[in-house]
C-alpha cells in the first residue's frame, strides 16, 4: 500500500527535465521577467521593485517558489492563468503593469517551461506589499472592467507573404518582449493606443519611437545595426541608457542572434510617421544661445557637427532619440547624467556627467533646442519651464 | 644605533624607528600592489550616480570675510592703481580683485594651512621668499596697518583712499623701490608687502570668476584667453587665425 502511494506520488515529485528548465530560462530572458521582478541589489525574481505608474505605486511580487511570500503554492495552471489572463488564484486580478495582454500570446508549452524554470529556483522569503495604489485604483476588481474594455487577445496569425523572421519578430516584440509596454503610447486608462511602438513617456523617461519612421524611428538603421544595438547596447547611431539599458542587460543581450535578427526584421519593416517639423532657423535666439552652450559644454565629446565618437560618445546628428516629440529623456540626461548599458560585447558602460550644477534651466532648454534642430535634426523646441519641472521632480541621491 | 641618554638622541632614535617601520610597511604594500596594476574589471559596472558631481564652490559675492572696513577701502584703492580702468578693461576694484584677496585671506591661503608653520623660523635665502611665522592674513593685517600709519603721518592724517591718484602712485612706487620703509617684521619688508599685494591682485584679475575676481571674465576677454575649454581640434590647424569664441568659466558662463 505504501509502495503504491509512493509510486502514485512519484511523478509529482520527479525532478523536472533539465532541458525544460533551460528552455524556461530562455523564456524568462525573452520576457525580461528579471527586469521587473528583481530589486536593485536584491535576490533574483524575489520582487520588490517599485513601479511608478500614472495611477500610483505598485511593487512587483516575489515569483520565487517560496510558499509564504512567493508562488510556492501555485500550480502550473495557476501560473498560466495569471500570466495570460491577469487572474491570480482566488480570483485576485493582476494590474496590467504585469503585461498579461502581451504575455497572452505566449504558448502554453513555453509557459510550462518558464514555470519549470521558476520552480527550479531557490525559494526566497521576501514579503512584498504589492498594491500601494490610492483609492479607487487599489480596488483590483476594477480591472475586470479594464479587461472588458482593453484586453483583446488575438493569437498571432502569421501575416501572409511575410518571412518566418518577420513573423517570429512580430511574436517576440508584441508577445514575450512586451516592447509596447514602454514604447506604445497609452490612453487615459493606461491601455495601448493604436499608434503601436511610436514612443511613450514612462517614469520620467521617453521611450522612443521604434517603428521605421525615418527621423524619429529607426528607419535609417540597417537590420544588422538594430541587432548590434540590442546585443551590445550600442551601435553607430545610438547608445542605450536609462530603462532600455536595463532591458538590454537583462534581456536582449542574452537573446539568441536569430531572435534578435527576427526582432530587427520586424521593427525595421514597421511603417512609421515620416512627417517632420521644419527645423528652427539658425538665427533663432534659442539656437544661438544653444550653440554657445553646446560649444562650451558638449562639443568636447559629442564633437562639432554632433558626430560623436563611435561607441564612446553617441552622435547627436540624425540620432532618433534626440528628435522624439518629447524631450523628457534629454532633459533628464543633461541634468543628472547617465550611463550606457554594459554588455559582454561592450563592457565599458560609458557615462555622461551631470550638468545640473553648471547649466541653468534656460541654458539646458537652449542647448536641447539646438541639438534637436542642428545638423539636419528637426524637433519641437524645449521650454525652460519643462526643464524646471524635471529638475524639481528628480530626486537627488 | 646605540641608545643615548640625552633627549635629543631619543628623538632621533624615534625618527629612525619610524623610518624603518615606514620602509618595511611600504615593502609589504608593494608586493600585493604589483599585480593590482594588471587587475581586470570586466563584469563590474563602473559606478555611476545621478547628479554625481563635485563642483568647486563659488565664493559668496556679498560682504567681507577678512578685511575690516578701513582695510577694504585701502585694498580697493590699491588694486585700482595696480590695474587702472582704461579702454582695455575695468579697474581692479570693479573686476573684483579686492573680493578675491579678501576670500583668499579668509581661506586656507590666508591661514597658510598647507604649509608647515611651526618653528624654528630661520632666515631664508632671497629665493625662498618669506620664511617667518606670519601667515598671508597676518602680513596683510600688519602691512595695511603700518601703511595706514605711514600715510597718515606723511599726508596730513589722510587715508590712502583719500589721496590723489598721483599721490597713491607715489606711495606704491616708494614701497616698490624701497624708498618707503614700514615698521614690519624681519624678513617682511615694505617691498615684500608691495609684491605680495601685486601678486594677489594679478591672481584675482586672471583667476576663474568663481574665486571672486575676473568678474564677467573681463581679464580673459582682454587678452583673448578662451577660458575653461578643452577641445580645440577644429582650430588646431588654423594657423595665424584668431580663435572665434569668447571665454568660458568653470561654471559655464560664456562671453
Amino acid at each position: 500500500m505504501v509502495g503504491v502511494a509512493v509510486m502514485l506520488a512519484a511523478p509529482a515529485f520527479a525532478a523536472p527535465d533539465p532541458a525544460r528548465i533551460e528552455a524556461g530560462r530562455y523564456q524568462a530572458i525573452l520576457a525580461d521577467c528579471i527586469g521587473c521582478h528583481t530589486a536593485p541589489g536584491g535576490k533574483a525574481f524575489a520582487g520588490g521593485v517599485l513601479l511608478d505608474t500614472p495611477f500610483g505605486k505598485l511593487a512587483t511580487p516575489n515569483i520565487t517558489p517560496d510558499k509564504a511570500t512567493g508562488l510556492g503554492n501555485w500550480s502550473a495552471a495557476d501560473f498560466r492563468a495569471a500570466v495570460k489572463t491577469g487572474m491570480a488564484p482566488g480570483g485576485r486580478r493582476l494590474y496590467p503593469a504585469m503585461p498579461y495582454p502581451a504575455y497572452a500570446r505566449i504558448s502554453d508549452a513555453d509557459l510550462n517551461d518558464l514555470w519549470a524554470y521558476l520552480q527550479s529556483l531557490a525559494p526566497v522569503r521576501n514579503p512584498v506589499n504589492v498594491n500601494q495604489l490610492a483609492f479607487p485604483f487599489n480596488i483590483r476588481g476594477l480591472m475586470a472592467g479594464w479587461n472588458w474594455l482593453y484586453f483583446k487577445t488575438a493569437a498571432i496569425q502569421p501575416q501572409p507573404g511575410k518571412s518566418a523572421a518577420f513573423s517570429r519578430g512580430e511574436y517576440l516584440v508584441n508577445g514575450p518582449g512586451h516592447c509596447g509596454a514602454c514604447h506604445t503610447p497609452k490612453n487615459l486608462f493606461g491601455a495601448d493606443t493604436a499608434a503601436a511602438l511610436t514612443g511613450s513617456a514612462l517614469q520620467g523617461w521617453f521611450a522612443p519611437d521604434i517603428t521605421a519612421a525615418p527621423r524619429r524611428g529607426i528607419g535609417g538603421w540597417h537590420v544588422s545595426e538594430v541587432v548590434t544595438y540590442l546585443k551590445t547596447g550600442h551601435n553607430s547611431h545610438a547608445m542605450a541608457t536609462g530603462p532600455m539599458a536595463e532591458v538590454i542587460e537583462n534581456s536582449t543581450a542574452l537573446m539568441r542572434d536569430a531572435d534578435l535578427a527576427a526582432i530587427a526584421t520586424y521593427l525595421t519593416a514597421l511603417p512609421g510617421d515620416g512627417a517632420a517639423p521644419a527645423p528652427l532657423s539658425a538665427g533663432d535666439a534659442r539656437m544661438k544661445e544653444g550653440a554657445l552652450v553646446y560649444d562650451s559644454n558638449c562639443r568636447g565629446c559629442h564633437n562639432s557637427g554632433g558626430g560623436g565618437q563611435s561607441l564612446i560618445f553617441p552622435p547627436l546628428a540624425a540620432n532618433p532619440v534626440v528628435q522624439q516629440q518629447s524631450a523628457d529623456s534629454l532633459i533628464r540626461v543633461v541634468l543628472a547624467g547617465t550611463q550606457s548599458a554594459q554588455t559582454a560585447r561592450a563592457p565599458t558602460a560609458a557615462a555622461m556627467p551631470s550638468f545640473a550644477w553648471r547649466l541653468n534651466d534656460v541654458e539646458v532648454a537652449a542647448v536641447l533646442t539646438y541639438i534637436r534642430n542642428a545638423w539636419g535634426n528637426a524637433a519641437a523646441p524645449v521650454s525652460p519651464d519643462a526643464v524646471t519641472k524635471t529638475r524639481r521632480s528628480m530626486p537627488r541621491h | 644605533m646605540t641608545q643615548s641618554g640625552d633627549g635629543g638622541a631619543d628623538k632621533s632614535e624615534g625618527l629612525k624607528l619610524c623610518r624603518r617601520r615606514f620602509l618595511a610597511s611600504v615593502a609589504v604594500l608593494a608586493i600585493p600592489g604589483a599585480p593590482a596594476l594588471a587587475r581586470s574589471y570586466s563584469g563590474i559596472k563602473p559606478p555611476f550616480f545621478p547628479f554625481g558631481a563635485d563642483p568647486p564652490r563659488p565664493i559668496n559675492p556679498a560682504g567681507w570675510y577678512f578685511l575690516k572696513p578701513n582695510e577694504v577701502a585701502m585694498v580697493e584703492a590699491i588694486v585700482d592703481r595696480f590695474i587702472p580702468a582704461d579702454h582695455l578693461s575695468p579697474g581692479g576694484k570693479d573686476a573684483g580683485c579686492a573680493v578675491f584677496i579678501d576670500r583668499q585671506l579668509a581661506g586656507s591661503y590666508g591661514a597658510s594651512s598647507r604649509l608647515y608653520m611651526k618653528g624654528p623660523f630661520m632666515p631664508g635665502l632671497a629665493t625662498q621668499g618669506y620664511q617667518g611665522e606670519l601667515t598671508p592674513a597676518g602680513r596683510y593685517r600688519l602691512g595695511l596697518a603700518r601703511l595706514s600709519d605711514y600715510i597718515r603721518a606723511h599726508y596730513a592724517g589722510k587715508e590712502f583712499a583719500a589721496l590723489s591718484h598721483a599721490q597713491q602712485d607715489d606711495v606704491l612706487a616708494g614701497l616698490e623701490s624701497g624708498k618707503i620703509e614700514l615698521k614690519l617684521v624681519p624678513g617682511f619688508s615694505a617691498r615684500a608687502f608691495f609684491e605680495l599685494m601685486l601678486q594677489n591682485t594679478m591672481e584675482g584679475f586672471f583667476a576663474d570668476p568663481l574665486y571672486g575676481g575676473n568678474r564677467g571674465m573681463v581679464a580673459w576677454k582682454m587678452i583673448g584667453f578662451p577660458g575653461a575649454r578643452y577641445d580645440y581640434r577644429d582650430y588646431v590647424e588654423k594657423h595665424n587665425q584668431p580663435y572665434p569664441h569668447g571665454p568660458v568659466s568653470i561654471y559655464g558662463e560664456h562671453g
